[in-house]
Parts: C-alpha cells; structure tokens; sequence
C-alpha cells in the first residue's frame, strides 16, 4: 500500500490565551485505510480532523509540525493535490436551511467536477441513490428539515463523494442518530470505502464503532495520542491504561456478564490546565513518582503497536 | 403558503379593528376636548353648545357606532381646529412623511446593510471597530438632537441647506439625513451580529471545509440566511421611522403626519388624532404583513411547512 498521509508532531494552539489543544500529534495513513480517533469529549479529536483538512476555526491555528499528502502528480493517476472531504456529526445543522438538497450536490458537483445542469442533476441523482436514498428526483428538491437526520447524513455522504475525495474524514458521523441509522450509516461507509478505494479517517467516542470500522486506532487523551495500535490488537491487548479503561467502559449485551460497566474516575483535566507528566496520572491506579515528573515517550509494545506510558500493562 | 398569508390578513384586519376602538375609548376618556379647544375662561353654555355641536354628549358607545359606521363610507369627520375634512387635513400630509421616512429607509439600508456586511466579515479588525464604533455613537444619540445638531452645522454655521421648511428638495436633505444616519448604525449593528451568528453555524464550517470561496459562502450560504431576521429588525426600523417622525419633524418644521399629529394633540383636535392613529395603525400592520410575507418567501422552513 502507498502511504497517503503523514502528519508529523502537529501542534495546534490558541495563540491569544497560549492554550495547546494539540501537542504533538504524529501519525500516518495509508491509501485505502482507516484510522480510527477515540478518546473522551474535548481530548482533540475532532482538532485533528480540522487540522488534516486545513479547516481550523477562527483563533486556532497550527503552530508546529506537518501535515503532508503524497504527491500524486504526472503518473501516478492521481490528482497533484488529494481531496479531502468531511461529514460531521450533526448533519442536519451541516446542511445550509436555505438550500435544496439539489442545489447542495448540484454545485458541488459543478465545483469538483465541473457538471452543469442535466449532468449534474443526473450525476445527483445517481449519487443520492447510491447513498441509499429512495425517490431520488424528488429529494433534490427537498430542503434538509423535510429529511430524517439519517438521510442528512446520507446526503452529506453523496456531497462529500461529490469531490471524489482520497480521504474522507468523519468526524462523529452517527453519534446523533439512533441505534439502527448507525449501522446502515457504518455498513454504508464501508461499502463506499471498498468501492472507491479512499482512505477514512473516523472519530468516535464509542469503541464499537471503531471496531468496526478502522484498521488501526488511535487513542487520544489531553491534546496527545498516547496509544497507536491495529484495532484487533488494543481490544485485545491495550497498553495504556488510558485505553484499557476505555475499553471497560464499553456495555456488554452478554446476558451472563452482570457486571456493570466501569467508569473511570474523574474527569477530563481543562486544556489550560493540564497535570504535569503524563496527563492521565491524576485518574490512573499505576501512577509512580515518574509519571508526575515527565510525559513519557512513545515506545513500542509491539509490531506497529506504541503506547506513551511509563507502565505499559503488557507483560 | 396562500394559507398562510390569509391567515395574516385576517390577523391584519383584526388588529385594525382592535386598535380603533382602543383608541376610540381611550381618547375618550383622556381629557375634556372642549375644554381644551376653548378658552379657559368660556362659560358653561359654551362648553355645553361645543359638545353638542360634535355630538360629544352622547354616550361613548352612541359615539363609537357612530364613528365606526362613517369611517367606514370614508368620512373622518371635521377638524375641531379649521374646520376642514379630517380626510383632507391628513392625506396633503401623507406624501411628505413618506418622502422623508422612505429615503430615510433606502439610505439606511444602503449605508447600514454593507458596514455589517463589512464588519463582520472583518471581525476585530480595524474596520470592525471603526464601523461598531461609529454605530454606537449614531444610536447612542438621540435623533432629534442630531437633528440639532445638523441644523447647527449645515444651517447655521456652514449655511449650505435651509433649517426649516418643505418648499424645494434641499429642505428634505437634512430630515433624511437625521434619520437615515441614526437608522443605518441600527441597521449596521444588527447585520454584523447576525451574520457572525450565521458564520459561526456549522453549514458554514462545512461549506469553508467543502473549498467554497469566501465571498460565495458569504453571497449564498450566510446572507440568505441572515436576511431572515434582518426582516423582522429592518420591519422595526420602518415602523421607528414612522413613530420617530413625531420627533423629528418638529425640529425641521417639516409638514408631515409627525409634525401633524405633535399639532393636533396639543390643540385637542381629537378628530384629527384619531385618524392619525388609525393611519399610523394601517402603516404598521402593513409593515408587519410585509415582513411575515418576505419571512416566509425567504424561510423554506414556513414555505413548506
């Protein structure tokens, strides 16, 4: 596989209050493949998300490090600068009120594209229904409050397929919907993934849906990844305590497990004032003397397995 | 959506209806007209021949009908003060309110409309505080003072346009101003807010991450949907326009309803204040059918359903 994507100790600030909401970020993705961001709320995730696509908002900017693309160029048969498209998490507030669904694909296909007026109605079409959207004709000339928040987030799926993008991040894409949206979301996502060969970025704060979806995970906490490992692998076989104690938190459905779930005690620390050491220290049972005193480096538990952690719980 | 502008009708009419006789009864029971009309020292006879005259020794209710079933053929009765049709006295001063409350209104949206613009696309930059700053002091002060303050400079002391008066075009230039320069901060403030509102939603954010340029996001995606409340702020400044005439009228000697209505109070001429009521009513339920019209032309969300 050639890589696609290399983001290397990216940190991002508020520079007017000097808080650091991303320190230090590396990571990289391959063409085709899936990385999976969890981590509670407010420990960077979606930051991430908006520095990869160029997007920070208002008063937030990157101060250090490197995102970088593959260059694709002459050759290659790929376009010299990779698209990058995102959906979010509420997708009806993502959908402009003012506009028909119509006029959303339609001009984006005109900008990405370049399709004009029966193309591009054509085009739309084809792309709603390939998102699973029924009366396709129809539905462009609906506005987003006549749909579902399940089928906004399908038409945020064709919009975001309209840029044939090489890498599509979803940014909590089935948080607001219920329980069986999110699994024809997912399986939908899927497909699209196997049919176009893009590479997916996801954020999730549920474990599950990362599961399913991603090759690899990282675990996320205060601005920092502390744990990067295949998705099968930090199920199996997590490191950091950070990680073990999200993956604890998960429900089971298994009728003989009667144990609830467990919480993790505390709560996420506020950017502006972070513990000092590793930043997981004031809620973690391992915690020693070092962990107070530094933050600890990445360090290989396994193959293509790193966690940031003084005690690793890998023997 | 024909529903719906119907049923505004009907509302319309209703609030029509409601608001004359509310005025009816209260302008009833608020001062004595003859004594006002007459001299203070006019005998008992003279009060008493003055309230039959207008028939305003019948009961109120005998009044009311009476009112109700004239105005209603077109007829506002005479104007205790000249004489005159109520009808006339008030229409030869309709044009000259509208010609001032109008431009006042285009000058201020013209002004106004584009500093917000400006403004908010700028945030906190030099610009942004420039033009909030300049707001602020064009709201702060008070329009007739303004008013005074104008005369003062371009009457008084530069002597480049006539302070009082209606006669030529250059007299309207002042009146306008006053009220276009205090309407266009308001005007101004209530753009930038509610188009940094609209910037910070997140259709915007997704549109910016979609590579949309700048100026098409704010063209297609953000005023669209900030001219939905602007609707209903600029309906307020048209109906302020129309109150504030009262005030700024006066100050210029300008022969519209404003000055009119400041008149006709002060003198008791009762019929007169009655119709200028009812008139200013029609105005207003007038403007606020307008807005509820655009509100629906511009929100999908009332079009369909």
């Amino acid at each position: 596989m050639s890589k696609l994507l290399t983001v290397r100790d990216l940190v991002v600030e508020i520079p007017a209050r000097n808080i650091k909401i991303l320190d230090g970020i590396s990571f990289s993705l391959e063409a085709g493949q899936t990385l999976g961001l969890v981590g509670e709320s407010g420990c960077g995730k979606s930051m991430t998300c908006y520095a990869v696509a160029n997007m920070l908002p208002r008063g937030i900017a990157r101060t250090g490090g490197s995102v970088t693309f593959e260059p694709g160029g002459p050759g290659t048969g790929k376009p010299a600068v990779p698209k990058v498209a995102m959906i979010f998490q509420d997708p009806t507030s993502s959908l402009n009120p003012v506009h028909t669904i119509g006029y959303y694909l339609e001009s984006a296909l005109y900008r990405h594209q370049g399709l004009k007026g029966r193309d591009a109605r054509m085009e739309a079409m084809r792309l709603l229904e390939r998102v699973g959207i029924d009366r396709a004709r129809s539905r462009l000339r609906a506005y987003p409050h006549q749909l579902s928040g399940g089928m906004n987030q399908r038409v945020m799926i064709a919009h975001a397929l309209a840029a044939r993008p090489q890498l599509l991040i979803a940014d909590e894409p089935t948080t607001a919907l219920d329980v069986t949206m999110q699994a024809q979301i997912l399986h939908l996502l899927e497909e699209l993934k196997a049919e176009t060969g893009m590479s997916l970025m996801i954020v999730s704060h549920d474990l599950g849906v990362i599961a399913r979806l991603a090759d690899k995970a990282a675990v996320m906490y205060c601005g920092k990844i502390v744990e990067t490992a295949p998705v099968a692998e930090l199920l199996d076989r997590p490191a950091h305590p950070y990680a073990l104690a999200l993956i604890d938190c998960m429900p089971s459905i298994d009728p003989e497990d009667l144990e609830p779930p467990a919480a993790i005690p505390g709560s996420v620390p506020l950017l502006d004032s972070l513990p000092a050491g590793c930043h997981f220290h004031p809620r973690c049972s391992r915690a020693s003397g070092e962990c107070l005193a530094r933050f600890p480096e990445p360090a290989n538990i396994g193959f293509v397995h790193e966690a940031s952690c003084y005690h690793p719980m890998v023997s | 959506m024909t529903a719906f502008i119907l049923a505004r009708l009907m509302r319309a009419v209703a609030v029509l209806v409601f608001t004359v006789t509310l005025v009816f009864i209260v302008l009833r029971l608020t001062g004595d007209p003859a004594q006002q009309m007459l001299s203070d020292n006019a005998g008992p006879e003279a009060l008493a021949a003055f309230n039959a005259k207008w028939g305003l020794d019948r009961s109120i209710l005998e009044q009311y009908l009476y009112y109700v079933a004239n105005v209603l053929r077109g007829d506002f009765g005479i104007s205790f003060a000249d004489g005159r049709e109520v009808f006339t006295v008030v229409s030869e001063r309709i044009p000259k309110t509208l010609i001032v409350t109008v431009s006042a209104f285009i000058v201020s949206i013209l002004i106004g409309i584009p500093a917000g613009i400006l403004a908010a696309m700028r945030r906190e930059s030099a610009v942004d505080k420039g033009v909030m700053a300049a707001a602020v002091v064009g709201y702060s002060v008070p329009n007739f003072l303004l008013g005074l303050v104008f005369i003062f400079v371009f009457a008084v002391w530069l002597r480049v346009l006539p302070s009082s008066g209606s006669s030529t075009w250059s007299h309207a230039v002042l009146p306008i101003a006053t009220f276009a320069l205090f309407n266009a901060a308001a005007v101004a403030r209530f753009m930038r807010s509610t188009l940094i509102d609209v910037l910070g939603q997140p259709y915007i954010a997704a549109a910016r991450a979609d590579g949309i340029p700048p100026w098409e996001i704010i063209l297609r995606h953000a005023l669209p949907n900030a001219a939905i409340p602007m609707v209903t702020t600029l309906g307020f400044v048209a109906g302020g326009l129309l109150g504030g005439s009262a005030l700024i009228e006066p100050v210029f000697a300008w022969p519209g309803l404003g000055s009119g209505f400041v008149n006709a109070t002060n003198t008791g001429d009762l019929p007169v204040v009655q119709a200028m009521i009812v008139l200013f009513t029609v105005f207003m339920v007038a403007i606020n059918l307008t807005v509820d019209v655009l509100y629906a032309v511009l929100n999908p969300k009332i079009r369909k359903h």
